[in-house]
Order: structure tokens, then C-alpha cells, then sequence
């Protein structure tokens, strides 16, 4: 039971990393980033070639820096040009990036599985309530809640996080208080797409890499923040720990409905809340 | 566009397709042909969403799948003649579709989009997982009777008839979805689409009408499942695959959505380029996305919205006896 539930919480862990992005790039551009999977796998992939080159750790850094370069340059070219346009079309933008990143990397790494070893220090298992558990798991754990975590005292707490949070509830009033609303728009898509890159180099090690690793981590993560409430970081961080939790149980006592179980958990609270436990934005 | 208009186009469009399957020799061209207009159809009903509700769907392909794996089940199981078969498939899936849009079209916005996302890789995952009778991953062969509608099957699936049923169904399905849309329908989902605040302040009830151009967009969709299962003999859960969406709502972006037949158009032009790229369909999905990005960017009304205009500057034109400088033709 318990490492079902350890289980759950490593892979809740994932899916905060992810939808913290996601939420990110939807407060400030209004936008639901189709290619985030995408991107979270190119990220896994630079991760492999990185790590198989140099070490792990070096990867873990280098991977987010150059993501959070192509997000600034993704919203200054990208997203910051398409702001005045209707928000399903710069969607769809998104969803031909998508397609571009998938056919990237399929291209450059080939359609076959890759795998990266778990880094020698975090090699061992840890005895946590008489169940040994890999100390790799309980680091991904550690990184999830260090980015919960962190970005939550950031926003609250910082000068640019009060910005970011005037800006993603109006934009135009916080641009005429003289906040330079597109250079922090593109930070913010910056730090977005770093995490999703640094949820992809976390993930290598104990998920394999493959071209289907992008959809089955994007519908997840979508599962995710539609619960949450778009755009609500809390509400997408206690939806990704209790979707992480309800597929690993669901996996061990309900196998023949495990796949579905997050779906069915959506619908019963769309039913309920149609905004999101958290929404109350559209 | 007048009544008389409308069924004169509707001829001219049915007899061309007799006209093309006689006039082409070539089976291979014939058969890219009737998958273009398969998906074509499937591509009408996304369109169709997305012009009378604003809504964008990434999973209709699980209504385009399932329509399939009815027939296929039914028919593996021999309950019903196929002709009851395929109503039950597309009466289904319809039902099915206005009981979830009771449900979904309450989402607001762009959560739509990702619960039909959801929702259709729910039906991947359930079709690909399950055992048995629907053959799991590997898809299941659709044993079609000999005969259907009273119309020898081995006739019929020759590539030229074969063209001909297609078209004639993707032609009549157009006329059949114009004459509903000129109807009080029409009028009260295009109202609902522009401003559903203003809709229900004049009263009119606005849950139903959404969940009905679902249902119907839907039904729609399953008719071109029901017919691609026709076309191939099979049914995989890769027809319910989300990419299968996203493919269908590239088509509908192509083609534009101001003229319904707009992503019908958008549908047959992918599969003539998918088949003009050869060697490079390789990386169809780069080129296609980079496509995408280009349509939405420069030509947001697709090519049917930048055909209308043209046809209506000529027209213009035409009326003023002198042509128009090129600046006030264009958009």
C-alpha cells in the first residue's frame, strides 16, 4: 500500500512540474500551450544526449537554461505577436508547434526507446516506513514540492511575483502602472517552458524516452489544471498530487479501469464545478 | 443563397463526382480520392462545431472511431442485418454525443478543447486496452455482408463506385446541413455562438441548442467513420487517436469555416498534398504544423473565407462594369 502511494506521489510530483508551466503561460498569455508536451519531451531527449555526454547533473542545468531560452524567444516571436488575436487560433499556433517539436525529435533521436541511468548518487533505496524505496523517486518527490513550493513564495512574496500576478488579472492596467508587461511575459513563458524542460530531464531516469512520452504526459497534465481551474496554480498543484495518487492506486486495485479513472474523476468534478475546483477564470 | 440555387449546386456537385469517377482512369488516384472524402466528411462535422458553437474539439475522432467499432462489433456478432448496423452505429454515437455535450459544452472556452481531448483519448485507451472481441491494439477486421442496401458489396467497392457513394454522401450531408442551418436552428445557435449572455436574456434557452450542434457534429463524424470502415474492411484504436483529431481540425483551419463546405475543401487539399510531398511524408508533421502556424497567421478564414472574397470582389466588379484596383479586391 504504501509504495503505491509513494508511487503516486513521485508521479504527482512530475505532473506539478509540468502544470506549473502550463498555469504560468496561461495566466500571462491566455494561452493553453498544446505544444508543452512536446517541449517537455525535447527536454527528456537533450537531457539523454547531455547526460550520455557529460553527467546527469550538468544536464539537469543545461537543459532548463537553453528551454528557457527558446520559451523567450517562443513568446517574443510567437506568442507575443499573436496577442491581439483569438485565443483558439493562437492554440492552434501552438498545436502546429507541437507537430514541429515531435517530427524534431523523432528525426533526431529516432522512434525507438531510450532510457538514461539513474545518477550514481541517487543509485541507492532508502528505508522509508520498512518499504525500501529509491532514493531517486524521493529526489523527484523533493523537486516538486521545491517548485510548489518556491514559485508560491515568489509569487506572494517577491516584487516580480506581484507583477506577474497583477499582469496574468489585467495586463492593460499593470502596463500603464509601468510594468514592462512584455519583457515579463517573456520571462514568464521563459520559466514556463524551463520547467517543462527540467520535467523532462527529472522524468528520463525512471519513465522511457519515447515519441508517445509527450501525449501521454500533455493529456495527464491537461487532466490536471481542467480540474485544478485554469490558471490556478493551487488548484492544479492539489489536482496533480490527487491524479498522481488515483492512477497508482487505480493501476493496483483496479487495473481494467486504471485508464480511465482520471478521466472519470474530470467529468464528476466538471459536473460539479464546470470552472475547476479552483476557476473562476475562462 | 436561394433555395433553387442551393439544389442546383447540389446536382452540379453530385454529377461532377460521377463525372470524375468516369473521367479518371487511374484506381490509385480514385481511392486517395474517397479517403479525402471520407475524411472530408469527418472534417464537416469538426467545421461544424466549431462554425454554429465556437468550440474547438480534439476529440471527435472518438466519435469517427467508434461509429466503426459499432458496425464492427455488430456485425462480428451478427445481431442485426448491417443495414440496421450502421443506424444503430451513427444513431448511437449521436445519442451518445448529445448525453456528453449535456455535460462538456457547459465547459467554458479553451477547457472545451482539452476536455474533448480527454475525453477522446479516454476511447483510445479503453479500445486499445480492452481484449477480445474488438482485437486490443491490433484493431479488428469489419466483416461486411455480400450484399448492402440491396447493392451487390463486390460492385460496390470498386474504386469508382466506391468514390461516387462517398462524394454522393458528403454532397448530400452539405444539403442537408445548409437546409437545417436556414431554419429557426441555424438562428438560434448562431445567436448562442456570438453572445450566449444576449441569447439568454431574449430567452431563449441555450443548453440544448449547444448540445445539439455536439450531437450533431457528431453524427457527422460517424458517418464518415461508418464509411471509412466501408472504404477499408477495418477499425484500429489509431482511428481514435487524438493526433486523428488534430489532423481533422487542420483541415477544418485549411479550409476555413465561413463557407460550410469550407473544411471539406481543407480536407481534400491535405490528402493532394500529403500525396504530392512523396519522399517527404516523412516528416508530414512538420511540414503540416509549420502549414498550420502559416494559415492561422497570414489567411485566418482558411482557403474557403479567401475564395469567398475573391468571388466577391469579382462579382463587385463585375456590377461596376470596371474592374476594382487590386488593393480593394484583396483583404
Amino acid at each position: 500500500m504504501f509504495i503505491h502511494l509513494f508511487n503516486g506521489l513521485v508521479y504527482g510530483a512530475l505532473l506539478i512540474v509540468m502544470c506549473a508551466g502550463l498555469a504560468l503561460i496561461y495566466g500571462l498569455r491566455r494561452v493553453v500551450n498544446f505544444a508543452h508536451g512536446a517541449l517537455y519531451m525535447l527536454g527528456a531527449y537533450l537531457g539523454y544526449t547531455i547526460a550520455s555526454q557529460t553527467s546527469f547533473w550538468v544536464a539537469l542545468v543545461a537543459v532548463p537554461a537553453v528551454m528557457a531560452v527558446l520559451g523567450a524567444l517562443l513568446d517574443r516571436f510567437g506568442l507575443r505577436l499573436l496577442q491581439d488575436r483569438d485565443p483558439l487560433a493562437v492554440v492552434l499556433v501552438t498545436f502546429g508547434l507541437l507537430l514541429i517539436v515531435e517530427d524534431f525529435v523523432q528525426t533526431a533521436w529516432g522512434k525507438g526507446n531510450l532510457s538514461v541511468p539513474v545518477p550514481a548518487l541517487l543509485n541507492t533505496s532508502v528505508d522509508l516506513f520498512a518499504t525500501a524505496v529509491p532514493a531517486y523517486r524521493i529526489a523527484v518527490i523533493a523537486v516538486g514540492a521545491a517548485v510548489a513550493i518556491g514559485l508560491s513564495l515568489w509569487l506572494r512574496h517577491s516584487k516580480l511575483g506581484l507583477f506577474v500576478r497583477a499582469s496574468s488579472t489585467d495586463p492593460t492596467t499593470t502596463a500603464m502602472q509601468g510594468v514592462n508587461t512584455d519583457a515579463l511575459s517573456a520571462g514568464v513563458v521563459g520559466l514556463g517552458t524551463a520547467l517543462a524542460g527540467l520535467a523532462g530531464v527529472v522524468a528520463a531516469p525512471f519513465l522511457a524516452l519515447s515519441p508517445s512520452m509527450s501525449s501521454d504526459v500533455l493529456i495527464d497534465s491537461f487532466v490536471v489544471v481542467v480540474i485544478g481551474g485554469l490558471g490556478s496554480l493551487a488548484g492544479a498543484f492539489a489536482a496533480a498530487v490527487v491524479l498522481g495518487l488515483i492512477q497508482a492506486l487505480g493501476a493496483v486495485y483496479l487495473p481494467d479501469a486504471a485508464a480511465l479513472l482520471p478521466f472519470a474523476l474530470m467529468v464528476a468534478v466538471l459536473l460539479w464545478k464546470p470552472a475547476g475546483l479552483a476557476g473562476s477564470r475562462t | 443563397m436561394s433555395l433553387v440555387k442551393l439544389f442546383a449546386c447540389t446536382a452540379l456537385a453530385l454529377a461532377a463526382g460521377g463525372a470524375v469517377a468516369s473521367g479518371l482512369g487511374s484506381a490509385t488516384v480514385l481511392s486517395l480520392l474517397t479517403q479525402a472524402t471520407v475524411y472530408a466528411i469527418f472534417a464537416l462535422g469538426v467545421g461544424l462545431l466549431l462554425r454554429q458553437n465556437a468550440m474547438v474539439s480534439f476529440g471527435h475522432a472518438a466519435f469517427f472511431g467508434a461509429a466503426g467499432y459499432v458496425v464492427g462489433i455488430l456485425l462480428q456478432l451478427q445481431a442485426v442485418p448491417a443495414e440496421a448496423a450502421i443506424l444503430i452505429a451513427v444513431g448511437g454515437v449521436t445519442l451518445f454525443a448529445f448525453l456528453l455535450g449535456l455535460v462538456v459544452v457547459r465547459v467554458p472556452g479553451i477547457a472545451f478543447g482539452m476536455l474533448t481531448l480527454a475525453v477522446g483519448q479516454m476511447f483510445f485507451l479503453t479500445a486499445s486496452r480492452s481484449r477480445g472481441l474488438t482485437g486490443g491494439a491490433d484493431g479488428m477486421n469489419v466483416d461486411w455482408p455480400s450484399t448492402l442496401f440491396g447493392i451487390e458489396l463486390s460492385a460496390l467497392l470498386r474504386p469508382g463506385p466506391l468514390f461516387v457513394l462517398c462524394w454522393s454522401v458528403l454532397v448530400l450531408t452539405l444539403l442537408a446541413l445548409a437546409l437545417l442551418l436556414r431554419t429557426r436552428f441555424g438562428a438560434i445557435t448562431e445567436a448562442i455562438r456570438d453572445n450566449e449572455e444576449r441569447a439568454r436574456f431574449i430567452g431563449i434557452e441555450t443548453l440544448l441548442p449547444r448540445a445539439a450542434v455536439f450531437a450533431l457534429s457528431a453524427c457527422v463524424a460517424s458517418i464518415g467513420g461508418v464509411l471509412s470502415t466501408l472504404n477499408t474492411g477495418f477499425v484500429s484504436p489509431e482511428t481514435l487517436h487524438w493526433s486523428v483529431s488534430g489532423v481533422a481540425l487542420m483541415m477544418v483551419v485549411v479550409g476555413g469555416t465561413r463557407a460550410l463546405w469550407g473544411p471539406a475543401l481543407g480536407a481534400i487539399v491535405y490528402f493532394l498534398v500529403k500525396d504530392l510531398l512523396g519522399d517527404h511524408a516523412n516528416h508530414w508533421m512538420a511540414i503540416f504544423g509549420a502549414g498550420l502556424i502559416v494559415v492561422i497567421v497570414f489567411a485566418p478564414e482558411g482557403l474557403s473565407g479567401a475564395l469567398q472574397r475573391l468571388a466577391a470582389a469579382w462579382r463587385r466588379a463585375g456590377a461596376a462594369g470596371h474592374p476594382l484596383p487590386l488593393t480593394e479586391r484583396l483583404p
